[in-house]
């Protein structure tokens, strides 16, 4: 269980003068990247690596490890004052977070966003730490069937993200789903909806649709109604907050940062389903779920905590297998074997000061974020006293390079746009955005899982069924779907009564 | 305050420009590129692009990377070289921009067994036909593994299993059916008489195959010999065979049997090399195949090559070329017999 020696000297580099100061620069430079719309901690990975060849690996990887949860914490950034998530992971966030910045509160959105994250991410170091090397038994205890099933619970989400009609939610998740198919068929190789184009064979990046509907969708909206001026123009409101909200905060946070920390652990699933479920149970338990989607503090503290929780989570089975968990650590993969690391089982023992030196560093850079990012809040906030015209080039400009970064590919622009057309008339006709996103993050995995599931079980599908970890979390999807409906009707046929 | 905002902004500018300031390094002084072919001599005019059709990281990348260091540390070639990753579709998507820049030499690309395989599969519009090979550097082999309580011994045992029961056994593997993790070991199972329709194969491209291999879901691994190495040296997995044709040296990888000394008569070669857009004249094939072959013959790319334990397979244009088309109709057999038919 990881020698002390081992930690002693992960400690030492952490605290090195290089390692200090690495770290530094890594938090630094993702939590800015992190903050623009569009750009998340893959382009900011990807922009590091060429500066790390010539880089001693154990500062190299303490450097990106940092730009890594560094934009994840500042990817909430854009969520929250723009509505505009640069990563999957921060979608959730947008759900409450927006609201809040509209209704005047953006430094407070802000604040608790920074709060959750540092203690999201804080938390789950130390778990880290404790339970790393027997928990690499844990990521591996899920193959397509319990894959299968947790997206199926996270899909049951699309109920209580509904506000209005059940129904129109149920649709605009289909279409989500729908949305999602497009591209080479991972199971048959056969290419699906393209239409012959081959700008479609990858299918449509996430960040397309993300910024489409959201981004876009809220400038479009922003520009035709100009002349009905908003109530609080560029007022950014207090940071402070007031006891009761702190203890609202309480209860989210310390559940999301378990429940994020588990999550991110598993490959595949990671900060994305992380924040969506951190966001459904506080909305499921919470005593006034109807707050939820309108600017209430649980709905930015839950999604905040979990998301940085499961991003140190994704380092479990990286670090201990040496098997990357998300498209992120993908890359901080293939960064680290072009630098000679080969993480694997063995590295804790081989490379001790390596293994426990990014962890210890973790401590440090959560820190740096927290002491970075609250004293710059009244600034960042400032972004929205930029006039209005301005603001809204800004964020056109910036989806777009966020777009563009991705592939290179003037086609994704024109599906940007098309998606900003898309999300407005669906804000015209009340279809909500949210369990469109949702679906289209989860569609894919689950189809995949599905299908991977049934061949290994040639075609018989009892195999969710047998396993209890995934037959659990099917009862669970179940329920959580069904339940919120009972209630409506029953609430329905009282009123009519 | 204003002043600060600016400054915010433009810092905030500046970076995303720096992030993709990556992607297009190269697209000035084009128009005056055109115009050289057919001289007896040719040099680069202008600084040299190598296309990695993959994300940051990979092995088409790491090659890309690799040489172009090479080029600038041995002085081999005076101009400046750009790496930039176009990704998407497989490679697709890096070959239809290279196959725009027709007539072209500044533009190159790294290459491996899917330039073949993806146009097959109906995947891509362009095939190594569309394109002008210039050298083959190195070569990697396929393995496939087991976890280190599997009941079989050796390859012969698996297969004869296979034979019996092939709905026991799944095998899983990165890339999408019919293309490489797939088509390695259809390859190989077929020699040893496997039916190719019979194999099971399960695709996780979103990297949960040791994941699946590891907690039973899956049976057998198919996978680069690479990939393998520190699980192997943990004990947890099993190599049962690799796809070279003799052994491969090098610490671990030594101790794996090739499929060839287990009585299977087959391999197959993960090539990687390195080609230029259609219509490249005699010059400047000549020229880039000089290059390549001094940077074969350095030490710098001999330490590259046992760095990333990659061996060595240099072909110049010509022999390349023969070598694709041979590949090209041994690979179309397979999907043949697999019944996956691309357009």
């Amino acid at each position: 269980m990881g020698s002390l020696e081992g930690i002693l000297s992960g400690v030492q580099l952490a605290f090195s003068f290089q390692g200090i100061l690495f770290v530094f620069l890594g938090v630094m430079a993702g939590t800015l990247i992190g903050m623009m719309p569009g750009l998340g901690p893959i382009s900011a990975i990807a922009i590091m690596i060429p500066l790390t060849y010539t880089m001693d690996p154990p500062v190299a990887l303490v450097l990106m490890a940092g730009v890594y949860y560094g934009a994840v914490f500042g990817g909430s950034t854009s969520s929250i004052l723009l509505n505009a998530p640069g990563i999957s992971g921060t979608v959730a966030t947008s759900f409450d977070g927006y609201p809040m910045a509209q209704r005047g509160e953006a430094g407070k959105a802000l604040a608790i966003a920074a709060i959750a994250s540092f203690f999201g991410g804080t938390v789950s170091v130390v778990l880290l730490m404790l339970f790393a090397p027997v928990l690499s038994s844990v990521a591996i205890v899920f193959g397509p069937p319990e894959y299968f099933a947790l997206m199926v619970l996270g899909l049951t989400a699309i109920s209580s993200l509904a506000d209005g009609s059940t129904l129109k939610a149920l649709i605009s998740a289909v279409v989500g789903v729908m949305a999602v198919t497009i591209g080479i068929d991972s199971q048959t190789g056969t290419t699906r909806f393209t239409f012959g184009n081959p700008n479609l064979l990858e299918g449509i990046d996430f960040l397309v649709v993300a910024l489409g509907l959201f981004a876009l969708a809220e400038v479009c909206a922003l520009i035709i109604n100009r002349h009905q001026s908003s109530q609080n123009k560029g007022s950014i409101g207090s940071l402070k907050l007031t006891k009761k909200e702190v203890k609202e905060m309480g209860g989210p946070m310390g559940r999301q940062s378990l429940l994020g920390f588990v999550l991110g652990i598993l490959p595949g699933a990671g900060a994305t389903i992380a924040s969506f479920i951190g966001y459904i149970t506080e909305k499921k338990i919470a005593r006034k779920p109807e707050e939820f989607g309108k600017g209430a503090v649980k709905g930015v503290a839950a999604p905040e905590t979990a998301n940085n929780a499961a991003t140190s989570g994704a380092f479990v089975p990286l670090l201990s297998l040496g098997i990357p968990g998300s498209g992120t650590t993908a890359v901080l993969l293939g960064a680290l074997l072009v630098m000679d690391i080969q993480p694997g089982p063995l590295l804790m023992t081989d490379q001790p000061e390596l293994f426990w030196g990014v962890i210890v560093s973790m401590y440090i850079g959560n820190i740096f974020l927290l002491i970075l990012n609250l004293p710059l809040i009244p600034y960042i906030a400032k972004i929205l006293a930029i006039p209005r015209p301005m603001l809204i080039s800004l964020v056109i400009m910036f989806s777009m390079i966020g777009v563009y970064s991705i592939s290179f590919n003037t086609f994704d622009l024109y599906l940007l746009l098309l998606f900003g057309a898309v999300g407005y008339a669906m804000r015209l006709l009340s279809f909500p955005a949210a369990p469109f996103i949702l679906a289209f993050i989860l569609g894919g995995m689950m189809e995949e899982s599905f299908r991977q599931a049934m061949t290994m079980s040639n075609n018989d599908i009892s195999i969710f069924f047998t396993q209890p970890i995934a037959l659990g979390m099917l009862i669970a999807g179940f329920l959580s779907f069904i339940v919120p409906i009972l209630q409506g009707i029953r609430s329905k046929k009282k009123n009519t009564v | 305050m204003k002043q600060l905002w600016l400054l915010f902004i433009s810092l905030m500018a500046a970076l995303a420009l720096t992030a993709c300031g990556g992607g297009n390094s190269n697209e000035s002084g084009e128009e005056n590129a055109s115009g050289s072919s057919g001289e007896e001599n040719w040099e680069p005019e202008q600084s040299l692009e190598i296309v990695a059709p993959s994300g940051a990281g990979g092995g088409w990348d790491t090659t890309a990377r690799m040489a172009a260091e090479g080029f600038e540390e041995e002085s081999i070639i005076d101009q400046g070289f750009g790496v930039v990753n176009k990704e998407g579709g497989g490679g697709a998507v890096g070959w239809s921009y290279i196959a725009e820049k027709a007539g072209n030499p500044h533009h190159l690309f790294v290459a491996s067994p899917p330039l073949l395989l993806i146009p097959l599969n109906g995947q891509s519009e362009y095939g190594h036909e569309d394109f002008t090979p210039i050298a083959n550097m190195i070569s990697d082999y396929g393995a496939f593994a087991v976890r280190e309580d599997a009941p079989w011994e050796d390859l012969n045992e698996l297969f004869d299993d296979m034979k019996e029961n092939p709905e026991d056994i799944t095998v899983i593997g990165e890339s999408s059916p019919g293309s490489m993790d797939h088509i390695q070991f259809v390859k190989i199972a077929k020699a040893a008489g496997v039916d190719p329709q019979s194999i099971k194969y399960v695709s996780a491209q979103d990297g949960s195959t040791m994941t699946n291999l590891l907690n039973g879901n899956a049976d057998v691994y198919s996978s680069g010999v690479t990939e393998t190495i520190e699980q192997v040296r943990a004990g947890e997995i099993r190599v049962l065979g690799v796809t070279a044709e003799e052994r491969m040296e090098g610490d671990v990888v030594e101790d794996f049997p090739t499929a060839k000394e287990q009585g299977i008569d087959e391999t197959f070669v993960n090539w990687r090399g390195f080609f230029g857009p259609p219509d490249m004249s005699d010059a400047e094939i000549a020229y880039y195949e000089e290059k390549f072959q001094e940077l074969n013959e350095s030490n710098h790319w001999a330490e590259t090559r046992e760095k990333f334990a990659w061996n060595e397979m240099y072909m110049d244009s010509e022999e390349y070329r023969q070598f694709l088309d041979e590949e090209k109709e041994s690979m179309q057999k397979l999907l043949n017999d697999l019944n996956i038919q691309g357009e």
